[in-house]
């Protein structure tokens, strides 16, 4: 069977259970848990300073009210961040890579924020939809220039960390099948490329870590709007 | 490394917010509105939150009529074709 340069997206099963589920639970059996000790050892401390951190400096912008989405916020960010990392690894899934998990995350929590903020300041909510002094021929427009971007949020977040995780891995597939094919024909330029394909993973471990950061980051902004 | 001459976090998910913010910290321009605020203009203004949100309810009712009317319509004249290929 010919291979595409797109079978590595496909979600695979065996005998007809869905592997994903195990790719989607396997960041929750990687991290320790906290012990019931007084002091934990080094690898819990340290992963407790990067939450910690990483939660305290989230939360800055938000007020009291939306610090009750600090768990679920930092718990995402993890999430995110471990299936982006372990997806750069040769031979395994990225669920990240899926545009409907991506939805799944991004439509309910976008969502949610929005109607957090219809609920609890409704003329707040409503009037962010028209900026400040807007002169009065062009405010329907805006309104519904405005009331669009609304609603494009949800799709742009999802859709962005899809295409950044599946643009990513098919470029070093592409490279990493260019190094293979260039090696037995001419050496030097597989070489060059080998080098180019090393700065390609670099940055897509940045890109894996910095989408994933980006969608809490626009997730928090959105929850700072509305609550 | 030069900073950004903006001191506020600045709410970036809306393009139109990004830009008042540019102008009331760059420019000072506090979107104060020219004169008094009488009339209806007391109620539809884009001063005031108020009268944001209220320009906002009342363009989100007309579309919603303008929807409904049309729909109305729509369903009107289909009825219409079928009685008259009926007769």
């Amino acid at each position: 069977m010919a291979m595409s340069f797109f079978d590595q997206f496909a979600s695979s099963s065996c005998m007809g259970v869905p592997l994903i589920a195990i790719a989607i639970a396997l960041p929750w059996v990687m991290y320790p848990t906290s012990t019931s000790r007084w002091i934990n050892n080094r690898l819990i401390t340290i992963q407790g300073w990067f939450i910690n951190r990483f939660t305290n400096q989230l939360m800055l912008p938000l007020s009291m009210g939306g610090h009750k989405w600090a768990l679920l916020l930092a718990s995402l960010m993890v999430f995110l961040i471990t299936i982006n990392m372990i997806g750069l690894l040769p031979y395994t899934f990225t669920p990240t890579t899926q545009l409907s998990l991506n939805m799944g995350f991004a439509v309910p929590l976008w969502l949610a924020t929005v109607i957090i903020g219809m609920r609890n300041q409704p003329t707040v909510a409503l009037g962010h939809l028209l900026p400040e002094g807007t002169p009065i021929p062009l405010i329907p427009v805006l309104i519904i220039i405005e009331t669009i971007s609304l609603f494009i949020r949800p799709l742009a977040l999802g859709v962005r960390l899809t295409a950044n995780l599946t643009a990513g891995h098919l470029l070093i597939q592409l490279i990493a099948t260019a190094v293979f094919v260039l090696l037995p024909m001419m050496p030097t330029v597989a070489i060059i490329t080998a080098a180019i394909l090393f700065l390609l993973t670099l940055l897509e471990v940045a890109v894996a870590m910095i989408q994933a950061y980006v969608f809490v980051l626009l997730l928090s902004l959105y929850l700072q709007e509305n609550v | 490394m030069p900073t950004s001459p903006v001191k506020t976090r600045i709410p970036l998910t809306s393009f139109g917010h990004l830009i008042t913010e540019v102008k009331r910290q760059l420019f000072k321009n506090d979107a104060t509105p020219p004169t008094e605020l009488t009339g209806w203009r007391t109620y539809f203004n884009s001063y005031t939150l108020k009268g944001r949100r209220n320009f906002v309810l009342a363009t989100y009712s007309v579309l919603a009529l303008a929807a409904g009317v049309y729909t109305l319509r729509r369903h009107k004249k289909e009825e219409h074709e079928t009685t008259s290929a009926a007769t």
